[in-house]
């Protein structure tokens, strides 16, 4: 018999974006929580419904700025090259750096911008410039790319925060798109905040749930304007993203990812993003310290690589066999590049002149390598890319209009500068 | 004296009798603000909501006027009051309650501040501010002579509306031409403004006035969070803005022209040239004072701004107070005079400036009006989705604030100040901005995981002697009682029926009453109508 639909009876991938979702848990009794989040979501039919919902995104922030020459820009041979060597990659004729071997493999699915030139040399307003594509100087409240996303691919009655990040990351929240599409910060390797535990026992935090929703209903009847409709909303959230909380725990999964991503909390945390975007957060930042290499430069960058190496192309493989990859954008970029110039320190200091961003994944072409410093990476030597013109491409291929148009007070402001200009040629 | 000036004299003089008596005969403003927004609502045929209950009525103006809700007794006492007077007596009484001065001083700081000042270092403790504004207006000193005082800045305690912006004249005029004019110039730092008539010249001969301040650290006093950081502000003789032209077109290393002050609208700045030979004092690190310049610019700034013939300044701020009270400016938003916002009630907004003058800027005095009028005292509620409402048509919605927020749960929960152990900070961050960049409410998950899972707002509504809720279990009233009194204490009303029997079974479902009391509160102060002033 060909199975009909009927109503009550919803078929388990309905249950993961919607309201749908609580009210299973409301029907049943006091104090029971919603099934094991993750038993539900690693099945296909969840995957499939997903990648329904639209565009997703994952950032991997190289807090302190990586170095473009030790990783996809090298220069060997030069006096600015450093001692790093070449391979091979999957793209023939281009070669990176020795101590990315696993992602030298995955060139294919990486659209990598090598003539990045940017305004904001430090960390604090390179931080903020490259989070939310504006100078910091402005003081001008304007939202980090996460916030963005989550306003446009967000889902108001998700059970999830719609922008979650963790470890060292963004300084600028979400601005003028106000609380709502605020960061939900995790810890390092996805501890959750403050205020996330329950002072009481189940079955009272239930029915005192239910006299407030029996409450709010009673004064819905004489008061629905917005901001009350607003904060029932925001309070259902904070419930249903507690019924979910065993999503963010990681301790049972991880041993058998723990391979694909290195045993390292930066791995873990490109695991837990892979797992949030599969369960319908549109945004997730993980950020990797500390590539801020004054002195010992290559000391540095051959640590911090080899954890990255494996992370970021666990990431991608995970994210492939689960048939998420088209439909996610991975992001990696710091605030700024390193200088070709190596200091005195063994050391390479902060350059906006000429550096590198990688993105993969969906919306994005793979196996093209966009713009080109010059011999030394002194500078770009064609097609410069700008901090508007990288964040028009992000948003592109997220399918979030780069010229979408927001007030503060009386004031319009887009969500990239004026003249930012997509990169067609890494857009799919 | 010769007869012409005598008779000059005699003129004024009974100029002046005449405009006294026909004063007198003239409606107070409170009516003649009724009278328009009827006629208004008439012509537009806008339909209103009828007047607010007592308990609304009550609880918005205790939010409004003293930053907090009503205890049990005084909600008791106004309900059961049977007067017909009893509203304006309950603003009379506000107003001189020792709370006003304080909440009216916190919404100006607010509006001078903002949540996130600049030089962070210098404006996160704001007491000595708050203090001297709060004197001001416990003295009910005129507006016009408080804010040449602040324009001056040489009042002890009156230095940080510009220590805020240290070494940053144009950012500072943007704020003041906000606040204290109105005008958005800030379009005109970076260009001529696309939709007025204003230029880069007109912002950058505002710049000129604030350019030769500068902020002397006096070093810091008391320690921990009550560390302050005092500042002197001096004046420099010289030094002028440079304007570069249209910012588009900058170049690195163009310095740009300097550009001499002139007053928005108005004639350009009388400036005696520099006396001969003279030597700026040197400004370095440690200096604790300047001598005061044989010509102050900031002088002539104040006096300009707090004039009453100034065109800008009264209509700011009568426009800005109306939308305390009223929940939206006459012009809105309220600092954004211009053609593309006019005023929705221009003729009342006329009057308002007019006898707000004419009342030697009297704070009070217009206060008063305003919250005695009965578009003041209209019920919020219906279905609306328009908010704040266009027309005044009803009462506005607004989200308590972090300082009102904490102070009602202070008095819903019988908690005596200082025992409570509260951060002020959390309170500052999950509900010290609510607002998106137009200023919509907008439900946090910060706020409610705040709500609903910390201590902070447990140590109000959980059992502690002498608190609310020992107080109900302690008491030998059948539950019915209790829970009215609950309602009225939380959410300055009584229960309906129905409200009633839920809590009442709701308080009666276990053996055990002292979560059962807790719950129950922690409910009412977890309503929408906690959290706003409706």
């Amino acid at each position: 018999m060909n199975p009909t639909h009927s109503p009550g009876h919803c078929r388990p991938h309905e249950h993961l974006s919607r309201r749908a979702l609580l009210k299973g848990a409301l029907a049943t009794t006091a104090g029971a929580t919603v099934a094991n989040w993750g038993g539900i979501f690693n099945t296909q039919a969840v995957a499939a419904e997903a990648a329904k919902r639209g565009k997703r995104c994952i950032l991997l922030w190289m807090n302190g700025g990586a170095s473009q020459l030790d990783t996809f820009d090298m220069k060997p041979g030069r006096p600015t090259g450093g001692p790093f060597r070449e391979i091979k990659t999957k793209l023939p004729g281009y070669r990176m750096c020795e101590y990315l071997p696993k992602m030298a493999q995955q060139v294919d699915k990486l659209g990598i911008i090598r003539s990045m030139r940017t305004q904001s040399p430090d960390h604090p307003d390179g931080i903020y410039h490259m989070h939310t594509c504006y100078k910091q100087s402005e003081r001008m409240p304007h939202p980090e790319l996460g916030a963005m996303v989550a306003k446009y691919l967000g889902k108001a009655d998700a059970d999830l925060p719609s922008f979650v990040r963790m470890g060292p990351t963004g300084n600028a929240g979400a601005g003028y798109l106000g609380p709502r599409h605020a960061p939900f910060d995790l810890g390092r390797t996805g501890a959750l905040p403050s205020f996330t535990s329950p002072y009481l026992p189940a079955a009272n935090e239930s029915r005192r749930s239910d006299l407030w929703r029996f409450m709010e209903a009673e004064h819905r009847k004489e008061r629905g304007a917005e901001p009350f409709e607003s904060h029932r909303v925001a309070k259902e959230r904070a419930w249903r993203l507690l019924r979910a909380k065993s999503l963010f725990d990681t301790s049972k999964d991880w041993p058998a990812h723990e391979a694909l991503y290195g045993a390292t909390d930066f791995g873990r945390g490109c695991f837990l993003a892979r797992k949030l975007v599969e369960a319908g957060v549109p945004f997730v930042e993980v950020g990797q310290d500390n590539y801020d290499s004054h002195a010992d430069n290559f000391v540095c960058h051959k640590a911090n690589l080899q954890v990255l190496d494996p992370a970021w192309s666990g990431l991608l493989t995970d994210l492939e066999r689960t048939g998420q990859l088209s439909d996610t954008l991975v992001v990696w970029m710091g605030e700024v590049g390193r200088t070709p110039q190596i200091n005195n320190r063994a050391g390479r200091d902060h350059f906006i002149r000429g550096w590198t961003i990688v993105l993969a994944g969906g919306g994005i072409r793979g196996g093209v390598v966009y713009g080109a410093t010059d011999a030394d990476g002194r500078d770009v030597a064609e097609k410069p890319v700008s901090e508007g013109d990288l964040f028009a491409t992000i948003y592109t291929a997220l399918g979030v209009d780069p010229r979408a148009k927001h007030y503060v007070g009386t004031r319009p402001i887009w969500a990239t500068p004026e003249g930012s200009k997509p990169i067609k040629e890494l857009l799919a | 004296m010769n007869t012409a000036a005598h008779l000059l004299c005699a003129a004024a003089g009974w100029g002046l009798a005449l405009l006294v008596s026909a004063g007198a005969a003239e409606p107070p403003l409170r009516e003649v603000i009724d009278g328009h927004l009827a006629s208004h609502w008439k012509k537009s045929g806008v339909a209103t909501a009828g007047r607010a209950s007592d308990a609304t009525f009550l609880r918005r103006a205790f939010l409004d006027l003293v930053g907090t809700i009503p205890t049990y007794d005084e909600a008791r006492g106004f309900l059961d009051d049977k007067a017909l007077d009893k509203r304006a007596r309950l603003i009379a009484s506000l107003m001189a309650d020792e709370r006003y001065p304080a909440q009216q001083a916190q919404a100006w700081d607010l509006a001078l501040f903002g949540r996130n000042p600049p030089n962070s270092d210098a404006t996160r403790n704001r007491s000595a501010f708050r203090q001297w504004l709060t004197g001001k207006l416990a003295r009910n000193e005129p507006f016009d002579q408080w804010v040449r005082a602040l324009l001056l800045a040489e009042e002890d305690g009156s230095e940080l509306f510009y220590v805020q912006f240290q070494n940053r004249p144009e950012d500072l005029t943007e704020v003041f031409s906000r606040i204290f004019l109105g005008t958005q110039l800030q379009c005109a730092r970076c260009h001529d403004h696309p939709y007025s008539k204003l230029t880069q010249q007109d912002f950058f001969g505002m710049a000129g006035f604030f350019v030769r301040l500068v902020s002397l650290d006096q070093g810091t006093t008391g320690s921990g969070n009550q560390q302050v950081r005092r500042f002197r502000v001096g004046e420099k003789r010289s030094g002028e803005v440079l304007f570069a032209g249209n910012m588009k077109e900058a170049q690195p290393g163009r310095k740009g022209d300097p550009v001499k002050p002139r007053f928005l609208g108005g004639a350009a700045l009388d400036e005696p040239a520099l006396p001969a030979g003279f030597k700026e004092p040197e400004v370095k690190t440690g200096t604790k004072s300047l001598p005061k310049p044989d010509f102050s610019r900031k002088e002539k700034l104040a006096e300009w701004a707090t004039t009453p013939a100034n065109p800008y300044f009264a209509r700011a701020a009568v426009n800005r107070l109306w939308a305390r009270f009223m929940g939206r400016g006459i012009v809105h938003p309220v600092d954004d005079f211009g053609a593309d916002t006019p005023p929705t009630h221009p003729e009342l907004l006329d009057a308002l400036t007019r006898e707000f003058i004419a009342h030697k800027f009297d704070l009070n005095w217009i206060i008063g009006e305003i919250v005695n009028t009965r578009a003041y005292q209209m019920d919020g509620g219906g279905p609306a989705a328009v908010t704040p409402p266009k027309h005044f048509e009803r009462a506005r919605i607004r989200p308590l604030t972090a300082e009102e927020l904490q102070a009602a749960l202070r008095t819903a929960g019988g908690t005596p100040a200082d025992t409570d152990n509260v951060r002020n900070e959390y309170f500052l961050r999950y509900f010290g901005d609510p607002n998106n960049g137009q200023g919509d409410f907008q439900g946090g998950l910060g706020e409610h995981l705040f709500l609903n899972n910390s201590d902070n707002v447990r140590n109000f509504l959980r059992r502690k002697k002498g608190n609310f809720a020992d107080s109900l279990l302690l008491s030998t009233e059948p539950w019915e009682a209790r829970v009215d009194r609950m309602f009225l204490t939380v959410l300055t009303r009584l229960p309906s029926a129905a409200e009633r029997a839920k809590f009442v079974a709701y308080l009666q479902s276990d053996t055990k009453p002292e979560p059962l009391v807790e719950e129950a509160l922690w409910v009412l102060v977890n309503l929408g109508e906690f959290r706003f002033n409706h």
